[in-house]
């Protein structure tokens, strides 16, 4: 997955070289993270609030019946000042977003339970709160040690059809993605946590 | 034998080579599998869509490579034709026909291949197809929304029946009227979604489907709520349900809270089927149409990256075939080259069966007959040399002179030989016709007459005898006519020249005078002996029968005439007898003898050893024991002696010294010298070169036969004579000296310690002093 990105960011850069710059203004933004262990204290969860718009050309996609994956990327650093940073914890959890033409309702899938809206207005709030979303085991972290959170939203190019792929490739309309939200976590010792 | 591989010659060059050519093979299957796979791709392959991006990234980055390693195969091409290495040209112009002819129909196929795809592309949307989907799909939702209607007017009824029945009947008449109304599942809830009462609903369902809170919200404001929802919520199951919420007004009862009648049924599943399948094609189709843009990118792209990979392919491989074709060319020009230096290495053979490998191998054979014969001539020529080698040392020791002349009876080749008998220096003879050579001049025309006969005349060589007078500037006798033995014949081969061959036979000539003289000396006395006696006695014997008889005056002269003939009979006796000891001289017995003693023992058989007498004895002691025949030597000695002693009989002061030195020259052989000097009248001039000849004599009365002996045992023993005259400044003569010198010594270094003694009979006795136990 992360390979991919990377040569995606590099074909990116090679062909945004070449052709006009596009739509600079992020279409997808991370407005607010929280946090927190879980109330039984078995894990962490990740609640956060997105502000996500569609380009027209995605909302005319999503409109014509073609299904729109969005992923939620988590990543939990150990910064290192002598290394790379230590990747401590990864988690993503995808939404598909798809328009039925049938009953005229847009239907959010997320893990296996799927959401039907009237408005694409409402689909999408509905993807961009995201609430109690546990990312790891709270094992994972020591406390004490200094972490920090990354946090993104952007749309899995990879599961577009085929030419519309082509077209992400190209087009930064077709491949809307958040900038990495970073956030500082300090664990802090079991006990107090509870 | 060791093969060369001449393709380059720098290792280092040759591992860079090879590491091209295995980078442009391994690119090229890269890149048959990526096409492959793109091809798969942009099919519809589920898995390679995911991966659909990266596959055309490695295909672009392929393509690069390829494109890299073409442009580094055209810049070596472009830096060997700078240099102009053998076959490039050619390489280039292989290379250059491959890519054409694999490029032009590539380009071709694609142009036209992007022209067809794209019309295709386009032709597969058309309005019609557009219009009858999105009627289909209009057609779906009205039949869903005319079950949702009629379900909906349903439960209006059904809940105005409820509104005016009593809250506690609601279950029985709940159930009736669901019945009535053919749903599968009723349910009343109150506006906060609380589940009031229930019926139907399916076995397998424990909680009824409960509305949302955002349906109820607009069931509770507009009073109704109708809805087409997917059957199952938590999958994208094709069947789909109709939710119909209905408020039922009951006036002032519960509080004022509303209460909602819900009614859930199954939409048939045919129609849902068939309503799923429309929008499903809607959607596929409006996907495509969507897409039409981005197809048709993928098509050119594809297509695009098929022609790069293809074209830079087909150069690069054009290279290498190019390679492999002109390689065993430039191997053969290499090794070409190689045995133009002399190097008949094989060169490697090239493993094909075709005619390039056919003309390698008789290469090859042609470079192995060239080192074959090579070989040989090497050999005939050392051998030639050797003989050449042969023939010179032959020629320098051989003692007879030889010459080469060319036609013109020039000298062109002289041996050690001829430098010797000529006395000249044979480069210097190079080049002079015969008739100015030193010495051999004098007979130039006898030569030059005998070739010419030899030229003419039937014979194959000629021989002649030749006495050339011997530097006629010293006089008319001083030297000895020196003769050649000269022998002439032609050189074999194709240019003319004569070989002379010659001899110096002046010493054969003496010695075979020697002979013939002794020969002559043995019979003459043998002949002569014979009669002597009977004549002496018959003389005698005639005056002593005779001289009574006669009268006094005959018997005078009979008694004279009978003495002259004794006496001459006894000077005939006398000769006799040394030409008898000449010619009967015996072998000289060499054994370890002191010549001072021998010295010493001879001048005492002549006067007592008188101060004032004519023999003085100068004798160095440290002289080495010489080997000798002791007899012999004293004749020789007692020849010379008496032989001085007669040339000074009318000198004034006579006087003869006998003189013994060692002589120990540096570098040659050590030898003992004998000098028996005088101050007589000397050898009269003209007689010295000849002195030692038999029958040469100066004496009135002498045979001439006592310096013959002494030449002869000087002979015998290996020694050296000569003979000189003294004079004074004015040139006078003072005396004549003789010269003897021994070099045949006992062969022990330290024999100086040895003592010579006379014992009492006079002859010489050796002792030796060391100690015996040395």
């Amino acid at each position: 997955m992360k390979r991919r990105t990377a040569i995606r960011a590099l074909l990116n850069v090679a062909l945004m070289a070449l052709l006009p710059a596009a739509n600079s203004a992020d279409a997808i933004d991370v407005v607010q993270v929280a946090f927190e262990p879980s109330a039984d204290g078995e894990a962490w969860l990740l609640s956060s609030d997105f502000s996500l718009s569609l380009s027209p050309a995605l909302e005319d996609a999503v409109n014509r019946g073609i299904p729109l994956y969005f992923l939620v990327e988590f990543e939990l650093r150990r910064p290192r000042w002598y290394w790379w940073d230590d990747r401590a914890a990864v988690a993503t959890q995808t939404h598909r977003l798809s328009y039925h033409a049938l009953t005229r309702q847009y239907r959010v899938l997320l893990n296996g339970v799927s959401g039907s809206y009237s408005t694409l207005s409402e689909a999408l709030d509905a993807m961009s709160r995201l609430r109690s979303w546990r990312v790891m085991p709270r094992e994972r972290v020591r406390p004490g040690v200094p972490y920090e959170g990354w946090l993104r939203l952007r749309l899995d190019t990879d599961q577009l059809p085929k030419p519309f792929q082509v077209t992400a490739i190209t087009s930064r309309d077709w491949n809307p993605q958040s900038e990495w939200k970073r956030f500082n976590i300090k664990p802090e010792s079991p006990k107090s946590a509870q | 034998m060791e093969a060369v591989q001449y393709q380059a010659g720098v290792p280092e060059k040759r591992s860079v080579t090879r590491a091209l050519r295995l980078s442009l093979l391994v690119s090229l299957a890269l890149a048959a599998v990526l096409l492959a796979l793109l091809a798969v791709a942009s099919g519809n392959d589920r898995l390679l869509e995911r991966h659909y991006g990266l596959l055309l990234g490695l295909n672009f980055a392929i393509g690069v490579a390829l494109f890299v390693l073409s442009a580094e195969l055209a810049r070596r091409l472009w830096q060997r034709w700078r240099a102009g290495v053998f076959g490039t040209r050619l390489m280039a112009r292989l290379a250059l026909a491959f890519t054409l002819m694999t490029l032009l129909p590539a380009l071709l196929i694609f142009v036209v291949a992007v022209q067809f795809l794209g019309r295709s592309v386009e032709s597969w949307y058309d309005v019609p197809m557009e219009r009858a989907l999105e009627s289909g799909l209009t057609l779906g939702r009205a039949s869903l929304d005319a079950l949702l209607a009629d379900l909906q007017s349903k439960a209006r009824s059904m809940a105005l029946e409820l509104a005016e029945q009593p809250p506690g009947q609601w279950p029985g008449t709940l159930d009736r009227l669901r019945e009535r109304a053919g749903a599968q599942e009723a349910l009343i809830v109150a506006g906060n979604g609380r589940i009031v009462l229930a019926s139907g609903g399916g076995f397998e369902q424990l909680v009824p489907d409960l509305p949302t809170l955002a349906s109820l919200r607009q069931a509770r404001s507009s009073r109704s709520y109708a809805a087409v929802e997917p059957s199952d919520a938590s999958s994208e199951s094709r069947g789909l349900k109709l939710r119909v919420i209905e408020s039922i007004t009951v006036g002032g009862q519960f509080g004022g809270e509303p209460r909602l009648l819900q009614l859930l049924q199954a939409v048939p599943p045919t129609l849902a089927g068939n309503a799923e399948a429309v929008q499903q094609g809607w959607r596929d189709y409006q996907a495509l149409s969507l897409s039409r843009t981005g197809l048709k990118r993928i098509f050119r792209i594809t297509m695009a990256v098929t022609l790069m990979l293809t074209g830079f392919s087909a150069i690069a491989a054009s290279f290498l075939l190019a390679g492999w074709m002109t390689g065993p060319l430039a191997m053969l020009a290499a090794g070409t080259r190689a045995v133009a230096e002399g190097d008949f290495r094989p060169v490697k053979d090239y493993n094909g069966r075709d005619e390039l490998g056919m003309l390698t191998q008789s290469f090859n054979t042609m470079t192995r007959q060239l080192e074959e014969a090579r070989a040989l001539v090497e050999r005939n020529q050392q051998a030639l040399e050797r003989a050449n080698s042969q023939l010179a040392s032959v020629l320098a020791n051989l003692t007879a002179g030889v010459i080469v002349l060319d036609d013109r009876l020039h000298v062109t080749l002289a041996n050690i030989g001829a430098e010797r008998i000529l006395e000249s220096d044979a480069a210097a003879m190079v080049g002079l016709p015969i008739t100015e050579l030193p010495r051999l001049g004098e007979a130039g025309p006898a030569i030059t007459e005998a070739f010419a006969e030899l030229d003419t005349g039937p014979q194959r060589s000629w021989q002649r005898q030749l006495v050339i007078r011997r530097d006629a500037r010293e006089g008319a006798d001083a030297a000895p006519a020196l003769t050649l033995l000269v022998r002439g014949a032609p050189l074999p081969g194709p240019q003319r020249g004569w070989l002379m061959v010659f001899d110096d036979v002046s010493e054969v000539v003496s010695a075979q005078r020697a002979v013939a003289w002794s020969e002559v000396a043995r019979r003459l006395a043998h002949e002569i002996k014979n009669p002597l006696t009977p004549i002496r006695l018959a003389a005698e014997r005639l005056q002593l029968k005779l001289v009574g008889k006669l009268p006094p005056a005959d018997a005078e002269m009979l008694t004279r005439s009978s003495k002259t003939i004794v006496d001459q009979v006894g000077v005939l006796n006398m000769m006799v007898d040394e030409f008898s000891d000449y010619a009967r001289l015996p072998a000289a017995k060499l054994a370890p003898l002191d010549l001072n003693a021998l010295v010493q023992d001879v001048l005492a058989l002549y006067a007592p050893p008188d101060a004032n007498g004519p023999l003085r004895a100068d004798l160095d002691t440290n002289v080495s024991l010489i080997m000798g025949d002791a007899s012999q030597l004293r004749r020789l000695i007692l020849n010379l002696i008496k032989n001085a002693l007669e040339a000074t009989e009318r000198s004034p002061e006579r006087r003869v010294d006998v003189i013994t030195e060692a002589v120990r020259p540096g570098g040659s052989a050590p030898g003992v010298r004998l000098i028996v000097r005088d101050n007589g009248s000397g050898f009269p001039s003209g007689s010295m070169s000849r002195a030692f000849e038999p029958y040469v004599t100066t004496k009135p009365k002498g045979t001439g036969l006592g310096l013959a002996i002494v030449r002869k045992i000087v002979e015998e023993h290996g020694a050296r004579i000569e003979a000189a005259n003294l004079s004074d400044e004015q040139g006078r003569t003072l005396g004549a000296s003789v010269s003897l010198l021994f070099t045949k010594l006992v062969k022990n270094d330290d024999n100086c310690g040895v003592h010579t003694t006379l014992d009492e009979a006079g002859s010489p006795v050796i002792m030796l002093d060391r100690p015996a136990d040395t």
